[in-house]
């Protein structure tokens, strides 16, 4: 696997660039776009932070929505406190999600970090279920099943009114924060951190206590988790006990293992690319989970270091890459991706149109037969050729097009490898050919 | 109290695994200084005698001594910081981390730097130069910036042994160090381990006869979780019930080796 997750060597141009843009392109965006970007900066925080416990220290949690939530409703209880007169400022309100992540998480910790493996996981689950639980009961603390709401208050000449507000208020906060995830990985805990992920036993007979190592680790990613949070509820003015639900729990995993948690911006990256096609393709379909399943399926499969993974292997071998002769075979790659994805899609709207409500009522309106249905602007016939013809002819022709690039690809990725180069070969995130963009939908 | 009480005390140690006796009460006391190895047949618990010193398993019975005060009882770290270190039978080192950078994770832990959160470590001159003279010691300045998985075995077993020494422990535990190697790389991991222990006090557990006679001050023969004798290397195997008990079923010292089929059996509960 990769070298200790640290960014690579082209990282803080790269970084100047990406910050340029969030801060520079925004004003020009739609609301909608403004607002998918708040989403990106919240879920790329949540993520990067949920990275310190399972890439760094290697502890998979399944259970991280609890200390998102926690963060969150801490928030929104300042927030009330605010409105009624409390003179606090508006841009330090995430000071309250920090805080609660950090005091719940050291709790949660305490007892998640008594055990590993399987069974850490299946204690951070149960904790999240447990504020899950009992969230709808609490009225006085989570408001009951509505949840707590309130507004923003101006500040410091400051409306906080506009999306565009809350935007510029998100990306410092998550600069910042993430500044001090990366500081972090560089300090002697940070080191330690990873150590523990390899090897804690070796660990402990290095002087260490291994559990407070834990512990600790455990209270920052939970207080990184809850600044997520906060800032969510700033966004939002409201959250409701949903916000401690499996699925925000699954989300950031997916998120993190989707981007790579190997690397350090990885998770963010993967956060990023699946907030946008959220908000770019759950209006179209119904099926965006789905998509979004299958992705992760594709990708835990073909390229497990990730999305981060694949950009940073290439990376490390620019110089030695004939981009030239790879443009090629990659593009024919992402064309076999591209039309591997339009069979799939096909496949999929057609029988979530055939499963659904709508062509049941068609069908009792036909008298039991097999009337034809629309979709993508066209009619079909459940029992023609051409309808489930054309969707595997595009699958099958994307497949070989992907299975003949990928021999290219692994071929050139080959000459990479045995060449000298600087670092020894064979370090990459996975192997050569893995790192194709083979079969994502695009 | 005339003289300083021994480097490493074993009083009536004993350890069963559920009824199972492994080690049956072992006395043993290892002066400040000295080289001292423990011998015996597959199975005879010594591996589980270094995991009871080391903390790595509670005793059932007995008492440990570390210059005088017990140590029984306290979790791994707390008596790593006593003083006393231990090395792995099985490499137990940080794959993912450079070789360097595997070091240097034991050199914070002898600065107190358990929860270092304020300065990156690559500013700590100190913590730095340190970890490079143990480089240096092990011999795997060319290999520093390396991966440690990446490592040959004999380079891992010298960073194994590396890894110990970083928390400064005085008493060093080192776990067949020599296990798995060729001849040349026994001779060569025999130098390390004569160099770098010097002035600490040594317990080995190792197979090698001839590791033994050219290292050590002393021999402890553990048979059925008892020790048999205890003397000098010399006296030890012109002893007729340690031939019998031990030595005689190896044909000779050049192969008195044995290559880490210990493992079956004692190590693991």
């Amino acid at each position: 696997m990769s070298p200790p997750v640290s960014p690579s060597v082209r990282t803080p141009l790269l970084l100047a660039l990406v910050l340029a843009l969030l801060i520079g392109l925004p004003p020009f965006l739609d609301l909608g776009l403004q607002n998918a970007l708040v989403n990106v900066l919240i879920a790329g925080l949540f993520a990067l932070a949920f990275n310190l416990l399972v890439g760094q220290a290697g502890l998979l949690s399944f259970g991280h929505a609890a200390y998102f939530g926690i963060g969150a409703f801490a928030t929104l209880h300042l927030m009330r406190a605010v409105e009624d007169g409390l003179a606090f400022p508006t841009p330090l309100l995430p000071l309250a999600g920090a805080a609660a992540g950090l005091a719940v998480g050291a709790v949660a910790g305490f007892f998640a970090t008594l055990r590993s493996g399987v069974y850490f996981a299946l204690v951070t689950l149960a904790i999240a279920e447990l504020f899950h639980s009992l969230a709808p009961h609490w009225e006085g603390l989570f408001g009951g099943e509505a949840g707590l709401s309130s507004m923003r208050m101006p500040w410091g000449g400051l409306i906080f009114g506009s999306t565009l507000e809350v935007y510029y208020l998100a990306l410092g906060w998550v600069t910042l924060s993430v500044w001090l995830l990366w500081a972090y990985t560089r300090t002697p805990f940070g080191r330690l951190t990873l150590a523990l992920r390899d090897n804690e036993q070796r660990v402990r007979f290095l002087g260490y206590d291994a559990h407070a190592t834990k512990v600790i680790v455990f209270a920052i990613s939970a207080m990184f988790s809850g600044v997520a949070g906060a800032l969510q509820a700033i966004s939002n003015e409201t959250a409701n006990y949903s916000l401690f639900s499996a699925h925000v729990s699954a989300g950031v995993v997916l998120n993190t293992f989707v981007g790579g948690s190997t690397v350090f911006f990885g998770p963010a990256l993967g956060a990023a690319a699946f907030t946008l096609f959220d908000h770019l393709v759950s209006d179209l379909t119904r099926s965006w989970q789905l998509y979004q399943g299958l992705i992760f399926v594709l990708v835990m499969l073909f390229a497990p270091g990730g999305i981060g993974g694949i950009v940073q292997h290439h990376l490390r071998h620019r110089r030695q890459l004939d981009w030239s002769r790879l443009a090629g075979p990659y593009a024919l790659a992402g064309l076999g991706g591209a039309l591997v994805a339009a069979g799939m899609v096909f496949m999929i709207e057609s029988l979530s149109v055939l499963f659904g409500e709508g062509y049941a009522v068609l069908r009792r309106d036909a008298g039991g037969g097999h009337p034809p249905f629309e979709a993508f602007g066209a009619q079909w016939d459940p029992a023609g050729p051409l309808t489930w013809g054309l969707p595997l002819a595009l699958f099958l022709a994307g497949l070989f097009l992907i299975a003949r690039a990928r021999r290219d690809i692994a071929a050139l990725w080959e000459s990479v490898r045995s060449a000298p180069a600087g670092r020894p070969a064979g370090r990459g995130p996975e192997a050569s050919a893995r790192s194709a963009p083979s079969g994502s939908p695009s | 109290m005339s003289a300083s009480p021994p480097a490493l005390e074993l009083v009536g140690v004993a350890k069963s695994f559920g009824a199972i006796p492994v080690v049956r009460g072992v006395d043993l006391q290892i002066p400040a200084g000295e080289r001292h190895a423990v011998i015996g047949p597959n199975g005879a618990g010594k591996s589980t005698l270094f995991n009871l010193v080391s903390g790595l398993f509670p005793l059932s019975g007995g008492d440990i001594r570390l210059r005088g005060r017990s140590i029984a009882g306290l979790p791994p770290h707390r008596i790593n910081r006593s003083g006393l270190a231990r090395s792995f039978q099985i490499t137990n080192i940080f794959h993912r981390l450079s070789v360097f950078e595997n070091l240097r994770i034991g050199v914070m832990a002898r600065h107190g730097l358990r929860f270092g959160l304020f300065r990156p470590v690559a500013r700590m001159r100190q913590v730095n130069e340190e970890a490079r003279a143990i480089l240096a010691l092990v011999r795997l300045e060319a290999r520093a910036e390396d991966l440690a998985g990446d490592l040959t075995y004999s380079e891992q077993r010298a960073l194994e042994i590396g890894m110990t020494l970083t928390t400064g422990a005085d008493v060093i535990l080192l776990d067949e160090p020599t296990a798995g190697m060729s001849r040349e790389e026994t001779d060569r991991a025999v130098e390390l381990i004569r160099e770098v222990t010097a002035g600490k006090t040594l317990l080995m557990v190792e197979h090698d006869m001839s590791v033994v006679f050219s290292l050590c001050d002393r021999v402890s023969v553990l048979v059925y979780g008892e020790i048999l004798a205890t003397d000098t290397p010399e006296r030890i195997s012109a002893n007729r019930a340690v031939q019998e008990a031990y030595l005689g079923e190896e044909p000779d010292e050049s192969s008195g080796r044995d290559f880490g089929q210990d493992s079956g059996g004692e190590a693991a509960p």
